[in-house]
């Protein structure tokens, strides 16, 4: 055990040898547009990896400190009362999106249903303390921004989450292996003895971040890709047209892949170039899928299953950034 | 595991050199850092405790990629099913994976965004630089940054208010678009949150072959005071005449926030 932590230890050190060795003075010669599609690459992982590891982090307490019973009785019996009540739970728990995906694969073990997951996932990103104070502090309430963002991410959550309910077998929804995974940890409730808790859940932090962090890697590197290869000037010219300002911000949120912790005070930057509908629909649609989002969830959920929320989460949220286009 | 360590030691190095700012804002530093720390805590220890990570062997890269795909990445591809075929296809692709993750984050040296991303992302289009404006008429120009005088110049502020304001900025060269040969900027790029969402944001100087004095991307500090501006297809009406314009090195803070 001692052998295997200084072995860790041992492989840290080699690391920042190799990143010291490595830091020499200037730049690598490489032409601009790779050294710029690293740098932006790069910053998306640096960005969202604290947000993983926290998630990962709380996940790993849930499974293994909360008691299945507990969790029980808390939550309603009734599905959609159960599902509204989950979307609010990200009320307790501020992780962004990036952070979300392995919480609710520890939801999912703990024996929460698919559509649940589903709902936890578009809504906690949104109802949490931290995206709603960032929100208020770059709109405040101007034009309905901040109110449409909560009460729009509440109701397409939920509404995904209903649908999802009615699939017919949505165990089927989730990767083969995963849901292998939990079938193996249903019934059994949090181990004893915390010597046995801690081991159990270093193990899953363990896993759970070899899962994620390719993923994680591969999502940044494709949004790093797009940012240097697609020119934003085109986005930006369609701004002041009712319906492209919503079309165009929301493919903006989708190649941009930034946090909703955060993307309020990125998308202020255009504030004034779109109409409200567009900054509405990109904090709403930008924070339930972009395309890093994608890839960590393909870890858990099938390509159709995905496919079926992307599909669902842009029309609702198009629908939404009209609407507001529409009252503003 | 191994990309946590190569994420958690890439942090950690870039905080204790003072180069985070390089792509995210500082308000995420604390949070950034402690997540870094934490996340690096439980893999060591989970090298303690993952049966099959026993340190018996060298520390081979390749041998311990093959580990992780063991240990870690059921997720991805035991949904693809698969025999021993697509196993090592997998298997190959994960080291693919760990392998460029450790050269962008340990390798490449850290780098600022250059003037191939100004290109696509429209100098000065974004209202970050519109936002301030109204406020910063009537203040003390002292303290202008760039991004100041950048604000000041997009939002009209008109030929009599910038006569007799000096100014004293340090930015990148990045050339105009409309007209390269006579007008170059002087640029940096606005941080709201990393560096995924910089704005470039920069002052448009006149000075015909500037190319032969100046690269672009290379940093230069300038003081001067504000003209109208003589090239003719610039789009730009007042342009910066810096009396002193000298070549420096990049700052410790190269973005504005």
């Amino acid at each position: 055990m001692l052998v295997g932590v200084l072995a860790g230890a041992a492989l840290v050190g080699l690391l920042l040898v190799l990143r010291t060795v490595t830091a020499g003075p200037g730049g690598a010669g490489l032409p601009d547009r790779v050294s710029d599609f690293v740098t932006l690459s790069v910053s998306v992982v640096i960005e969202s990896l604290p947000f993983v590891f926290l998630g990962i982090l709380i996940s790993a307490v849930v499974r293994f400190w909360v008691p299945d019973r507990w969790l029980q009785r808390v939550m309603p019996r009734t599905p959609w009362l159960r599902r509204v009540t989950i979307s609010l739970v990200g009320v307790l728990l501020p992780v962004c999106e990036c952070g979300n995906v392995p919480l609710a694969r520890g939801f999912l073990m703990k024996g929460f249903s698919v559509p649940e997951a589903m709902t936890f996932i578009l809504a906690a990103p949104i109802l949490n303390p931290v995206t709603i104070v960032t929100t208020y502090q770059a709109f405040g309430w101007d034009d309905g921004i901040l109110a449409g963002r909560i009460i729009g991410g509440f109701v397409i959550a939920n509404l995904v989450g209903w649908l999802f309910s009615r699939h017919p077998q949505p165990w089927s929804l989730l990767t083969p292996s995963f849901e292998a995974a939990c079938r193996a940890e249903a019934g059994h409730d949090a181990p004893a003895g915390q010597r046995v808790r801690l081991r159990r859940a270093v193990v899953a932090f363990a896993e759970e971040t070899s899962t994620m962090l390719p993923a994680l890697v591969v999502g940044s590197a494709i949004a790093g890709a797009i940012q240097v290869g697609i020119s934003r000037d085109v986005l930006v010219a369609l701004g002041g047209n009712p319906v492209w300002s919503v079309l165009a911000l929301m493919a903006l949120a989708f190649v941009i892949a930034i946090c909703s912790n955060v993307d309020a005070f990125f998308v202020l930057a255009f504030g004034s170039t779109f109409l409200p509908g567009g900054v509405v629909a990109f904090l709403v649609f930008g924070a339930m899928i972009d395309i890093k989002m994608l890839t960590l969830l393909r870890t858990t959920f099938t390509t159709k299953a995905l496919a079926l929320l992307v599909t669902v989460v842009a029309l609702a949220s198009i629908a939404l950034g009209f609407g507001v286009n529409l009252l503003a | 595991m191994l990309l946590s360590l190569v994420g958690v030691v890439a942090i950690v190095w870039l905080a204790l050199t003072g180069q985070l700012g390089l792509y995210i804002h500082p308000r995420y530093f604390e949070f950034t850092i402690v997540m870094a720390v934490i996340a690096g805590m439980a893999v060591v220890a989970a090298f303690a405790v993952v049966p099959g990570a026993e340190p018996d062997h060298d520390h081979d890269h390749v041998h311990g990629h093959a580990h992780d795909d063991h240990v870690g990445d059921p997720g991805i591809q035991d949904a693809r099913g698969g025999g021993s075929g697509t196993r090592a296809v997998w298997a190959v692709l994960s080291v693919v994976v760990v392998a460029a993750t450790a050269v962008a984050l340990l390798v490449i040296p850290p780098a600022t965004l250059t003037s191939a991303t100004v290109a696509q992302r429209d100098l000065n289009a974004s209202a970050a630089v519109a936002e301030e404006a109204p406020e910063l008429v009537g203040t003390d120009t002292a303290g202008f940054t760039v991004k100041d005088w950048a604000s000041l110049l997009r939002q009209g502020a008109g030929e009599e208010y910038f006569a007799g304001k000096t100014a004293d900025i340090t930015g990148f060269v990045t050339p105009d678009a409309d007209d390269p040969e006579n007008v170059f900027y002087i640029a940096r790029f606005v941080v709201t949150c990393c560096a995924v969402d910089a704005q470039p944001v920069g002052v448009p100087v006149y000075l015909p072959g500037w190319q032969h004095d100046y690269a672009i991307d290379s940093w230069v500090s300038a003081t001067g005071g504000f003209g109208p501006n003589p090239s003719g297809t610039s789009a730009q009406a007042i342009v910066f005449e810096p009396a002193e314009l000298t070549a420096v090195d990049q700052p410790a803070e190269p973005y504005v926030y």
